[in-house]
């Protein structure tokens, strides 16, 4: 009797543990497969055939349907700069220098990854259109209500949380395997300025 | 003695435990219900050029996708022969990507890589003969063959939008292309 329990105990921890890790570590990611800088995440193979079996249940998982990590890459931020869920409650600027690129673009979505609706119709930013300063820098307004400059608007429902999405086609620096090279400093900064 | 039977039961767990985590994660990519490629196949045939809507709120195909890039697809199909995808390239920014169901981007070109006008890609299954391109084709044409590691797959145009004047003829240029079983 007493050997029955521990097995079906070890059965149940088993497929716990094993599942639970499994899905931990497909949407999170480990530092073998993801880049973390700030809030920024980037999965470093996604989308090219060589990439890990972890990186492959990640993209199978999303849903979409990104360029190899040798054409584009894709930096997607959950956060503000100092570690707090984006949230359409309150109001951000995402500043950073110009990123050595054929073209980039920084775009807004509710956090299953799709656009908000806005009058304006404005859902991203890229790197032909953006209002920059003398120096090259830019900064994008992320808030309810209209902003100067750059205003990239996060909709009316303050209980939606935000995913920021900067995606850099034909990055300039690569790396020995050809992958896009994108340097840490070269990344916006996401300041929380108020909140409702 | 008495210690060993319950670590025994510990290692089984771990064992255990290991090889279901390795199952998850090989097994995901074949059993995604909503993987990019299922969320294609029904916007249309094979081997035709279709154009995605522009992202507009609740008409997304697909999670975050760019709202200021033009998408275009051809969902391929390889068991009649060849197929052909034909397009203007208008500038610079513009990507051709293939991809294998499971999302594999195994080839990528940009409009930069290419001669400006317009370009023809074969895709031809791998190890199958490469079909001879048009001895007569015009001189500015350019025939790419691209193989691809399987019979079915997506050919991606993505034209990323830059200022109002360019994107109509972004738009333009996206409708011209085309994708159709090649016959010589």
């Amino acid at each position: 009797m007493r050997t029955i329990v521990f097995v079906i105990a070890v059965f149940a921890a088993a497929l716990f543990i094993g599942t639970g890790s499994a899905w931990y570590v497909i949407d999170h990611g480990t530092p073998l497969t993801t880049e973390r800088i700030g809030p920024w995440a980037s999965w470093t193979t996604e989308g090219n055939p060589i990439a890990d079996p972890y990186t492959k249940a990640h993209l199978a998982r999303s849903g979409r349907l990104p360029l190899t990590s040798t054409a584009a890459r894709y930096f997607v931020a959950r956060t503000d700069s100092d570690g707090y869920a984006l949230s359409a409650s309150c109001e951000y600027a995402i500043a950073g220098p110009s990123i050595n690129a054929r073209w980039w673009s920084l775009a807004v979505y509710n956090d299953q990854g799709f656009v908000i609706d806005n009058p304006s119709q404005r859902y991203s930013f890229n790197s032909d259109e953006l209002l920059r300063h003398a120096d090259g820098t830019y900064r994008v307004n992320l808030s309810k209500n209209a902003r100067p400059e750059n205003w990239l608007p996060s909709g009316d429902d303050p209980d939606r949380n935000l995913v920021v999405m900067l995606r850099i086609y034909s990055p300039r620096v690569t790396d020995a395997t050809g992958t896009g090279q994108v340097l840490p400093d070269r990344l916006p900064k996401i300041e929380r300025k108020s909140c409702d | 003695m008495r210690l060993r039977i319950p670590l025994l039961y510990l290692l089984l767990a771990i064992v255990l435990a290991g090889l279901i985590h390795l199952a998850a994660v090989l097994a995901l990519p074949s059993v995604a219900p909503k993987n990019a490629f299922a969320r294609l196949k029904p916007l249309g045939d094979a081997n035709v050029m279709i154009e995605l809507p522009p992202v507009k709120p609740g008409e997304e195909t697909m999670p975050m996708q760019a709202p200021d890039v033009r998408y275009a697809f051809c969902r391929y199909d390889l068991s009649g022969g060849p197929v052909r995808l034909s397009a203007v390239i208008p500038d610079d920014l513009w990507l051709i990507a293939f991809y294998t169901p499971k999302g594999d981007n195994f080839y990528a070109v940009s409009g930069a890589d290419m001669r400006r006008g317009k370009v023809d890609m074969i895709i031809n299954e791998t190890g199958q003969p490469v079909p001879e391109a048009d001895a007569d084709a015009p001189e500015e044409e350019e025939v790419v063959v691209v193989e691809s590691p399987l019979k079915e797959g997506i050919a991606m145009i993505r034209a990323p939008l830059s200022g109002a004047s360019r994107s109509a003829r972004t738009a333009e240029a996206l409708k011209s292309a085309t994708c159709a079983p090649f016959a010589r």
